[in-house]
């Protein structure tokens, strides 16, 4: 006797299997995905559909944070100025910005007419009220602003900045996170950290959101600027896995983002674009203990020169990028004014060099040095650990999970260590590496010849001087072997047909105005 | 039963104290390196202290505990330390979208497992055979490559379901069927795998025991022999190894989510580990504990309605 028809025949049993048969039915017959709910597709009125790997974090105006979640963020906030994409600093709320001869006073005019979405104006006291949260609460972008001595707010429109000392990266943090524009009334309140009070290009549709999955920004038709945001509607989902994008990608869910070049060839073939970034990210070998305080051999300069020397980069650029991206001796981006292509030749793969180098620095046979290993960091552990193993350097990695990542790194403990940062503008990357006592300064190492150039970066009153200035730096920290930095990784983007990617790696800014349509 | 069954809750909650304590210690080693990555680049020695201060992990660890257990009790689980939403919303909402997938998954897993155990069981020979090849070969195919390949076909292919992505039931009942019917697919196969082979190997005993062969040869068909009693009396194991199923699902969803971008639990406290997200870590904690005590609860009452042997009540 036949068992399965009999279970069939069951009533409780039949409706579990037509809730299956309608399951597949439902699946079969339901068309195409393409709809901008919580599966992310675009419909006619969502323009731009992007994915970023990672959830913005707090839209707090104190917690906001600077990786892929500027997308959202950022499209909210109203900011001071803007970083175009030829990675000009331009007036944007601020309608203009002026410094006094000495760099020690900025002024800034605002625009006219702007207002939060709750019509209230955004005037100088709102900035005023921005700048001095941002700086007396702790938080990611406090430091930002320790150069600044006074916020004032002389009028309606104008802002006036005091620094106790010229400060090269403040325009730039301006057009970032520090230069965004808060409600004074509500800035404090806990919901903030999730509808916080904004006035910028988009607001968010919260019906259309899932907080750390999906948001959906609609353009507000009332913003003093609207004709730079051509998208009427933005939609960003979260994606940490790399095939997803590809697949939303292929599908028509998604209709920008940055994929991993090895998989840019079904996506051509289905006839997106491709545009690749040469260098947005650098891999760099931070040689921290530049005075030997606790691993002695680092504090010599032809140790340092000799860990620089043993790295094929670019096999390395081939082996793990497949062509995208490229090998440097410098931490700075190619295409900023700091970059010195000279500086490239610097220190050729050469074992034989770099061991006698090590013999000349006495240390012929190498030495031990651990290193912390994050999840981050594996993929490049076994070139690392080969790498100078070859001149006798015997690395230990100790596993260290990523939340403890900055402390770790500030605790003072790894005497050197491999880490990845953005190619930022030289500004920002030179406050970064260079502060004394931050994660990537744990030792607070400082040169008197290297304080000068930078006080000269900061003091300079035109852009042809500051350039001159931070390749000076470049020169210094490349020739003085302070790092060794191995390879700068590219980014691919893709778009499908009428989307267009309008950076070309100059800018690191993530916003949704590097996307155009006239792709 | 009612008694036995508050016993039970109250265990259970003291099962979530003891386990959220140890997850709180746990976690205590980390407070620094949590709040450095929060400050990022501008962490130092002051402002790490600063800020520790300010969220109030500066505190002695029993305070901070009893602080937190004191909100808990009254359903407040604080607030994330890094997007600010509220806890206790943002894990329901994440478990939300994960118990979509994994009952829609767990009750096709019965019907199938059911159908094909009992079949192989009572047929034998070459029915049997062939469904021991299926288990054997949903046990071994990865549940990752089989939705690769699934993507590929219904989604970049076809377009028949989207290849990202999760929509509520609420929202709409037939997208959330397109949107999970890759994941349920995916998580489905070794789910079935493993319990047709419970539902077999048991069922086989079942009618192996001499009373079958009393009902037998007392006339009773062979439906009712098979569907009503030896199947009632398999059924204890095979509920046993259902609530141990969907406990794995409810971390082992985290590789299915991650691949479709889908907003759940396993993914959610995947993240909020990395992060060092400590309100959001117990919040989690909290509520997968109670899942389990009460899906274990759920499972002894349904074992002693089916067989009342099996009642420990």
């Amino acid at each position: 006797m036949s068992i399965t028809p009999g279970i069939l025949r069951r009533p409780r049993a039949a409706a579990a299997a037509f809730a299956v048969a309608a399951l597949l039915a439902s699946a079969a017959c339901g068309g195409s995905s393409d709809t901008p709910d919580a599966t992310g597709g675009p419909t006619a009125d969502t323009l731009l559909s992007t994915a970023i790997q990672a959830p913005p974090s707090s839209f707090a105006l104190t917690q906001l944070d600077g990786g892929q979640g500027s997308y959202v963020w950022g499209s909210l906030y109203d900011r001071l100025l803007y970083i175009d994409n030829t990675g000009a600093i331009k007036p944007n709320a601020a309608e203009s910005f002026t410094y006094s001869a000495d760099r020690k006073t900025l002024t800034l005019k605002l625009q006219q007419g702007m207002k939060f979405r709750s019509g209230a104006p955004v005037n100088a006291a709102a900035v005023k009220a921005s700048l001095d949260r941002i700086r007396d609460t702790p938080g990611p972008n406090q430091a930002n602003e320790a150069s600044i001595a006074s916020v004032e707010a002389p009028d309606e429109s104008t802002v006036v900045i005091k620094l106790k000392h010229p400060d090269g990266s403040l325009l730039v943090n301006l057009a970032g996170i520090n230069g965004v524009i808060g409600d004074p009334a509500t800035m404090a309140d806990p919901g903030s950290a999730t509808d916080p009070m904004t006035s910028g290009p988009y607001e968010l549709d919260k019906a259309r959101t899932v907080p750390g999955s999906a948001y959906t920004l609609v353009r507000r038709d009332d913003y003093w600027n609207v004709k730079a945001y051509p998208f009427k509607t933005v939609r960003i989902v979260v994606m940490p896995d790399r095939a997803a994008v590809v697949n939303a990608l292929r599908s028509g869910q998604l209709n920008a983002a940055s994929v991993d070049p090895t998989q840019v060839d079904p996506l051509k073939a289905q006839g997106l674009q491709v545009k690749p970034i040469a260098a947005s990210t650098a891999g760099i070998m931070f040689l921290a203990d530049r005075k030997g305080t606790k691993l002695k051999p680092l504090g010599d300069l032809k140790v340092r020169q000799a860990i620089n020397q043993v790295f094929d980069r670019t096999k390395l650029v081939q082996m793990f990028l497949r062509g995208s991206g490229m090998a440097t001796t410098q931490v700075f981006n190619p295409k900023s004014q700091a970059f010195d292509a000279s500086l490239d030749k610097d220190y050729p793969f050469d074992v034989a060099a770099a061991k006698k180098l090590m013999a000349e620095a006495g240390y012929a046979d190498g030495f031990s040095v651990t290193m912390p290993s994050f999840v981050t960091t594996k993929p490049f552990e076994p070139v690392v650990t080969g790498a100078l193993g070859a001149i006798g350097i015997k690395v230990t990695w100790e596993p260290v999970p990523l939340q403890n990542y900055s402390s770790a790194l500030s605790s003072g403990k790894f005497p050197m260590f491999f880490a990845f940062y953005g190619l930022d503008h030289e500004a920002v990357l030179s406050t970064l590496y260079f502060s004394p006592g931050t994660p990537t300064n744990p030792f607070k190492s400082a040169d008197p010849e290297l304080t000068k150039l930078l006080d000269e970066a900061n003091a300079a009153t035109d852009d042809a001087t500051a350039a001159a200035a931070y390749k000076k730096v470049n020169q210094f920290v490349v020739k003085n072997a302070w790092f060794a930095p191995i390879l700068d990784i590219g980014t691919t983007w893709v778009t499908a047909k009428g989307i267009s990617y309008l950076g070309d790696g100059t800018s690191v800014a993530l916003d949704v105005r590097t996307f155009g349509n006239a792709g | 039963m009612l008694f036995y069954v508050a016993r039970r809750l109250v265990s259970g909650l003291v099962l979530a104290v003891m386990v959220t304590l140890i997850t709180f210690l746990l976690l205590a080693p980390s407070f620094n390196g949590i709040v450095g990555n929060r400050l990022g680049s501008a962490a130092t020695p002051e402002t790490v202290a600063q800020m520790k201060a300010q969220m109030g992990l500066d505190r002695p660890l029993a305070t901070q505990y009893v602080d937190w257990l004191s909100h808990a009790v009254r359903g407040d689980l604080g607030r994330s330390y890094f997007t600010g939403i509220p806890v206790r919303d943002a894990v329901e909402q994440h478990l939300g979208v994960t118990l979509s997938i994994v009952l829609v998954t767990l009750m096709l897993t019965v019907v199938v497992s059911v159908a094909l155990g009992v079949l192989a069981a009572s047929k034998g020979g070459l029915v049997d055979r062939a469904v021991q090849a299926l288990s054997l070969t949903g046990h071994l195919i990865p549940n990752l490559l089989i939705a690769i390949v699934l993507v590929y076909l219904l989604a970049v292919k076809s377009r028949l379901v989207p290849a990202t992505g999760f929509t509520s039931l609420a929202d709409d009942p037939a997208k959330w069927a397109q949107s999970i019917f890759i994941p349920v697919i995916a998580l489905l196969i070794a789910s079935v795998a493993g319990l047709t082979a419970q539902v077999r190997g048991t069922m086989i005993d079942e009618l192996r025991k001499d009373y079958v062969r009393m009902l037998r040869t007392r006339g009773v068909p062979t439906r009712s022999v098979v569907l009503r009693h030896a199947l009632r009396n398999a059924a204890g194991p095979a509920l046993t190894v259902l609530s141990f199923e969907f406990v794995a699902m409810l971390g082992g969803a985290l590789i299915i989510e991650k691949v479709f971008a889908i907003p759940g639990f396993g993914s959610y406290a995947f993240d909020a580990s990395l992060q060092g997200d400590i309100p959001i870590i117990m919040g989690i904690t909290v509520f997968a504990v109670l899942l389990v005590v009460v899906v274990n609860l759920t499972v002894d009452l349904v074992n002693g309605w089916l067989n009342p042997k099996a009642r420990i009540f």
